[in-house]
C-alpha cells in the first residue's frame, strides 16, 4: 500500500454509537479501499447494521473520526451520503410499491427536471441491469416483483445514482441459493470497476466465497480483520462468537411416533384475496420436526394462519390428533393444543406494552387458577411468571416494566416458555431463531427440540436453510403456495432445496 | 466529531414520582402563564387566584358548589380515560352526555311522580347510560364493522345531539318543555320523587356514586378477564387476534362504555342539581371537559376523581370573576393552558433529557440516543 489514503474509501476510527444507553458501537475500527468487496461479519446485534447505518448517513455517530475519501466527513443524512456516492440497500426495502421500477430508480434523482421520459427511463434501467447481471422489466410495477427482484431494483438505484461504495445488508436473507450466486457476480463485477462493496453476512461460506477483505465485529466493537483468502473460516466464527461454536442439532435416535398433525388439500387467501396456499398436504408426527423452506412470500405466513386459526382456509382440512379443527377460533384451537410462535414477536407474539408477567399469562387467561369467572387472579400472573422467568432464564424483567424493553433473545425466550407451558401438540414456530444471539438462539433450539422429544409434533417454518436441516426430520419446499418437494432432511442439501425453491421441478434435478 | 447540545433518549420505566409530579407541574405552569396574562391586562394575579381559592374551597358552601361541578366531569373523564387507552378516539363525551340527559329526563318525566324514589332514581341513572351507549353505538358500529373514522363521526354527533335537545326545548312543544312558561323556553321538571337526595349543602349522593362508578371502571379494566383481553387489544390488536381475543367485540365494548359513562354524567346532573333538561346548564362543555380531565389524569379513572375536583372548582370560579371585573373566560384559558403543559408533560415523563457526558481522553464513550 503505497499510495494508503488514495486507496481507502472509507475510514472510520473509534466510533461510539448507542441507543438508549446501549452501546450499539463501541470503539469500532473499519476501513474499506477502492475496489474490494469487503465483508463485515458478526452475530445479529454486533453492531454491523448500525455501522453501516452510520456510513450512509442515517445516524450519527457520538463520538470519533469518519474519513471519506481521505477528508473528515460528517453525512447528516442519506440524501448528503448518496451524493457523495454512498448508498445501502437496506435488509427492509425503501420501494413506492405502487411506481415502476423505472420510476422508482428516477425518484429523488438529482439530475432529473419536472419532465420525464418514461421510455428512456426504462431503456436506461434496462440497459443497467443487463450490464451489471441483474435482469428485471423495468416497466413492472415494484409489487408484483419478487423479493429478490425488489433487491436487484434497489441496487440498480444505487448504480443509476453511480454510488462509489455500495452497503449490501444482509442481502442473500431473502434469497435462494442460486439467486445469491448471481448476486455474488455483480458484486464481484461492481468491485472490478472500482466500486468498493460492503458485504454483510453472518453466513461464513458467503464471506468466503466473495470477499476480499473482512472485518470481524463482536458485542458492538472491532475483534480483528484479515484478508479472506488467509482466514479459517473456524477462526472467523470463534472471533465472532468469543467461543467455540458447536451449536444443538437432533438427536437422530429418537422414536418418532404417529400422525398428530394432518393438512390435506389446504387452501388459504393471501392479503389481496388472491391464493396464498393452494392445495397443500403433509402430516406432522408426534415427535417429529417437518422443516418448511421456501423464499419468503410462497406462503409459508397464511399456511401458518390457516393452521392456527387466523385465518379460515377457503378450502381443505386440518386435523389435530384425528379432530377435525379446520373451521375453529383461534380460541379454540389453542384449547386443542395448537402453539404458535410467529414471525413477528413484538408485533404479533407479544403485547409490547404489557408486563412480562401479563405476556407470559397471555394464553392461559381464560382458565382457573389463572381466571375464575370474570375476574383475574393476578397473584398467579406474579407467581407462575416469576417461576417461569427464572425457569427459562428470561433476564431484564423488573416489576412493571414494559415487555418490549427486553433484548430480542429474552423476547423469544419468554415467547416461547408460554406457547411450550401450553403442553401443546402441535407448535409451529416461524424463524424462532431469526434477530437472536448465539446464547439465545442456542437456547431457542433447545427449546424446539425439547418439545420434539416430548413428542410434540413441530412444523418449523424458516428461511435459514442452515437451521432448517440442523433441527428437521424431513423437509418440505414450498413455492407459490404448494408443495415444490419434499424429502428426509438427510437428503437435502442447500443445493437440491434451493433449486426447488426457485420453482425447478424436482424431475430436472 | 460531533456535539450535540441535548440528548433525548426515552426512559425505560418512569417512576411514580415523575408521574405524580408532571402534571402538578403544569398546573403550576399553567397558573404562571394565566398570571403573565392578567398582570399584563391590569390585574394583580395573586388577588385573582385567591378570589378563585376562596370561591370554590374557601367556605362549606363553596366545597360543595365545587364537587356539583366535578361530578359531570368525574364521568366524561371516565368515558375519555378508557376509550382513549383502548385507542378509541371518542371525542363524542359531549354528545353522549347530552343524549344520556334527553333520555334521562324523558323517562323522568313519563314515569311522572307516582313512581317511589328508590325505583325512579336508579332508572332515571340508567336511562341516561343507555342514551350515551345508544348515541356511542351510532359511532361505534360502523367503526367496527366497516372502518370509519370515529374521532370524525363521534365529533359530528355532538352537534346533533346538543341541536336535538335544543330543538325539543326551544324548538317544539315535546314532552321534555315546561308547558307552564310558554313565553319562556325551559325545560319541564323532572318529578321530585326521580331527584337524587341532597346531603351537603346542595350537593346530591350523585357525586358519591360517580366517584364509586370511577372506581368501578378502573376495577374493571384492571382486575377483570375482560379488562385484561381489553388491555391486550388496546396493547396491539395483532397480539389480541393471535391469542384469540375477538377485537371487534372488545371495540365495540369499550366503546359503548364509554359513551355510557358520559350519559350517567348526563343522567346524574339531570337527576341531581339540574332536576330538567335545561339547555342553559347543560350546554357547558362539560364532555369536552372531560376530556382535559382524562389527559391530566394520564387515562387512570381514579386519577380522574381529583383532577375532576380540580377543573369543577376552576369552573365554579369563573361567575365569582366576573363579579371583579374579570371575563370568566379567564378559566377557560386556564384550563386550555393545563391541557397544553400536562400534554407537553407526557414527553418528559417518556422521555430523559439530558447533557451528553464530557468524554475524557481513553475513557468509555458518551451515550447518545438515535435522531433517525
Amino acid at each position: 500500500m503505497a499510495d494508503h489514503a488514495d486507496t481507502l474509501a472509507v475510514e472510520f476510527r473509534n466510533i461510539d454509537k448507542a441507543f438508549y444507553g446501549v452501546k450499539a458501537n463501541d470503539n469500532v475500527n473499519f476501513e474499506l479501499r477502492r475496489g474490494e468487496v469487503h465483508a463485515l461479519l458478526g452475530e445479529n446485534g454486533a453492531g454491523k447494521s448500525t455501522l453501516c447505518s452510520i456510513l450512509a448517513g442515517l445516524y450519527r455517530p457520538d463520538a470519533g473520526e469518519f474519513l471519506y475519501e481521505g477528508k473528515p466527513t460528517v453525512f447528516k443524512t442519506p440524501k448528503d451520503a448518496l451524493a457523495a456516492g454512498v448508498g445501502m440497500v437496506y435488509q427492509h426495502f425503501r420501494l413506492v410499491s405502487n411506481l415502476t421500477v423505472a420510476e422508482n430508480l428516477a425518484l429523488g434523482h438529482p439530475k432529473l427536471g419536472i419532465r420525464i421520459s418514461q421510455s428512456e427511463l426504462e431503456e436506461e434501467a434496462r440497459q443497467l441491469g443487463d450490464e451489471y447481471g441483474l435482469p428485471v422489466d423495468p416497466s413492472a410495477r415494484v409489487w408484483q416483483l419478487s423479493v429478490g427482484e425488489q433487491q436487484r431494483v434497489e441496487i440498480l438505484k444505487l448504480l443509476y445514482r453511480n454510488a462509489k461504495v455500495l452497503i449490501l445488508d444482509e442481502p442473500t436473507a431473502v434469497l435462494t441459493p442460486q439467486e445469491a450466486q448471481q448476486l455474488f457476480k455483480t458484486m464481484r463485477q461492481m468491485a472490478e470497476e472500482g466500486r468498493s462493496v460492503i458485504f454483510v453476512s453472518h453466513k461464513l461460506h458467503e464471506v468466503k466465497q466473495v470477499s476480499d477483505r473482512v472485518t470481524v465485529l463482536r458485542q458492538g466493537t472491532t475483534v480483528g480483520g484479515a484478508d479472506t483468502a488467509d482466514a479459517e473460516p473456524r477462526d472467523l466464527a470463534r472471533m465472532m462468537v468469543g467461543r467455540d461454536l458447536e451449536l444443538p442439532t437432533r438427536d437422530e435416535n429418537l422414536d418418532i411416533g404417529g400422525p398428530m398433525l394432518t393438512v390435506d388439500s389446504l387452501r388459504v387467501d393471501g392479503d389481496r384475496g388472491l391464493e396464498a396456499v393452494r392445495g397443500v398436504t403433509f402430516e406432522v408426527n408426534a415427535g417429529e420436526v417437518l422443516g418448511i423452506c421456501g423464499v419468503s412470500g410462497n406462503g409459508q405466513r397464511e399456511l401458518a394462519y390457516g393452521l392456527v386459526g387466523l385465518r379460515i382456509p377457503t378450502s381443505g382440512t386440518v386435523h389435530l390428533d384425528g379432530e377435525d379443527v379446520t373451521n375453529l377460533t383461534v380460541a379454540d384451537r389453542i384449547d386443542k393444543g395448537f402453539a404458535y410462535v410467529p414471525q413477528s414477536r413484538l408485533g404479533m407474539g407479544l403485547a409490547p406494552g404489557l408486563t412480562t408477567e401479563d405476556n407470559l399469562g397471555l394464553k392461559a387467561y381464560r382458565k382457573p387458577p389463572y381466571s375464575n369467572g370474570p375476574m383475574l387472579a393476578a397473584g398467579v400472573f406474579k407467581e407462575k411468571g416469576g417461576q417461569w422467568i427464572t425457569e427459562y432464564d428470561i433476564r431484564g424483567v423488573r416489576p412493571g416494566l414494559p415487555i418490549r424493553l427486553l433484548s430480542g433473545g429474552n423476547l423469544q425466550k419468554a415467547l416461547l416458555a408460554r406457547e411450550v407451558e401450553l403442553q401443546p401438540k402441535a407448535l409451529i414456530a416461524r424463524s424462532p431463531t431469526r434477530g437472536l444471539d448465539v446464547g439465545a438462539t442456542e437456547a431457542v433450539r433447545n427449546l424446539v427440540l425439547a418439545e420434539r422429544a416430548k413428542g410434540t409434533a413441530v412444523l418449523l417454518i424458516s428461511e435459514d436453510l442452515d437451521e432448517l436441516l440442523a433441527l428437521s426430520d424431513r423437509v418440505l419446499v414450498l413455492y407459490e403456495g404448494q408443495v415444490a418437494g419434499r424429502m428426509p432432511a438427510d437428503e437435502a442439501t442447500p443445493e437440491r432445496l434451493g433449486l426447488l425453491m426457485a420453482g425447478q421441478k424436482e424431475e430436472a434435478i | 466529531m460531533t456535539t450535540r447540545r441535548f440528548i433525548v433518549e426515552p426512559r425505560g420505566l418512569a417512576s411514580a414520582r415523575l408521574t405524580l409530579a408532571v402534571p402538578l407541574i403544569a398546573v403550576l405552569l399553567a397558573l404562571v402563564v394565566g398570571a403573565v396574562f392578567l398582570a399584563v391586562t391590569g390585574n394583580n394575579p395573586w388577588d385573582v387566584y385567591v378570589k378563585m381559592a376562596d370561591t370554590s374551597f374557601g367556605s362549606s358552601r363553596g366545597i360543595s358548589e365545587t364537587l356539583i361541578s366535578a361530578t359531570p366531569l368525574i364521568l366524561t373523564g371516565v368515558a375519555a380515560a378508557v376509550a382513549f387507552k383502548m385507542l378509541v378516539w371518542n371525542i363524542g363525551a359531549e354528545g353522549q352526555f347530552l343524549m344520556g340527559a334527553v333520555f334521562a329526563a324523558g323517562l323522568g318525566i313519563a314515569l311522572g311522580d307516582g313512581t317511589p324514589s328508590a325505583l325512579a332514581i336508579p332508572l332515571v341513572i340508567i336511562a341516561g347510560a343507555i342514551g350515551g351507549a345508544f348515541w356511542a353505538s351510532i359511532s361505534a358500529v360502523p367503526k367496527v364493522y366497516l372502518g370509519t373514522n370515529e374521532i370524525i363521526t363521534t365529533l359530528m354527533l355532538n352537534f346533533i345531539a346538543l341541536n336535538f335537545m335544543n330543538y325539543l326545548i326551544f324548538g317544539s312543544s315535546s314532552p321534555w318543555r315546561d308547558p307552564l312558561v310558554p313565553q319562556f323556553p325551559s325545560g319541564r321538571p323532572i318529578p321530585e320523587s326521580a331527584r337524587i337526595p341532597e346531603f351537603f349543602n346542595r350537593l346530591d349522593y350523585g357525586f358519591i356514586i360517580a366517584a364509586l362508578l370511577a372506581v368501578l371502571a378502573w376495577f374493571l379494566i384492571s382486575k377483570t378477564k375482560w379488562g385484561f383481553e381489553v388491555r391486550v387489544v388496546g396493547d396491539s390488536a395483532d397480539t389480541a387476534r393471535y391469542a384469540g381475543i375477538s377485537v371487534p367485540r372488545k371495540f365495540l365494548g369499550v366503546f359503548l362504555m364509554s359513551g355510557a359513562f358520559a350519559g350517567l354524567a348526563g343522567s346524574l346532573y339531570v337527576a341531581g342539581p339540574v332536576g330538567a333538561l335545561d339547555p342553559r346548564s347543560l350546554d357547558l362543555g362539560l364532555g369536552f371537559t372531560g376530556i382535559i380531565v382524562a389527559a391530566l389524569a394520564r387515562l387512570n379513572p381514579v386519577a380522574v376523581i381529583p383532577v375532576a375536583i380540580l377543573m369543577g372548582a376552576l369552573n365554579n370560579a369563573g361567575p365569582a370573576l366576573q363579579s371583579i371585573q374579570i371575563p370568566a373566560a379567564t378559566v377557560t384559558m386556564l384550563q386550555g393552558a393545563i391541557l397544553i403543559f400536562a400534554v407537553a408533560g407526557e414527553f418528559f415523563i417518556a422521555n430523559r433529557v439530558r447533557k451528553p457526558e464530557k468524554k475524557p481522553a481513553g475513557a468509555p464513550a458518551a451515550e447518545g440516543a438515535g435522531a433517525a
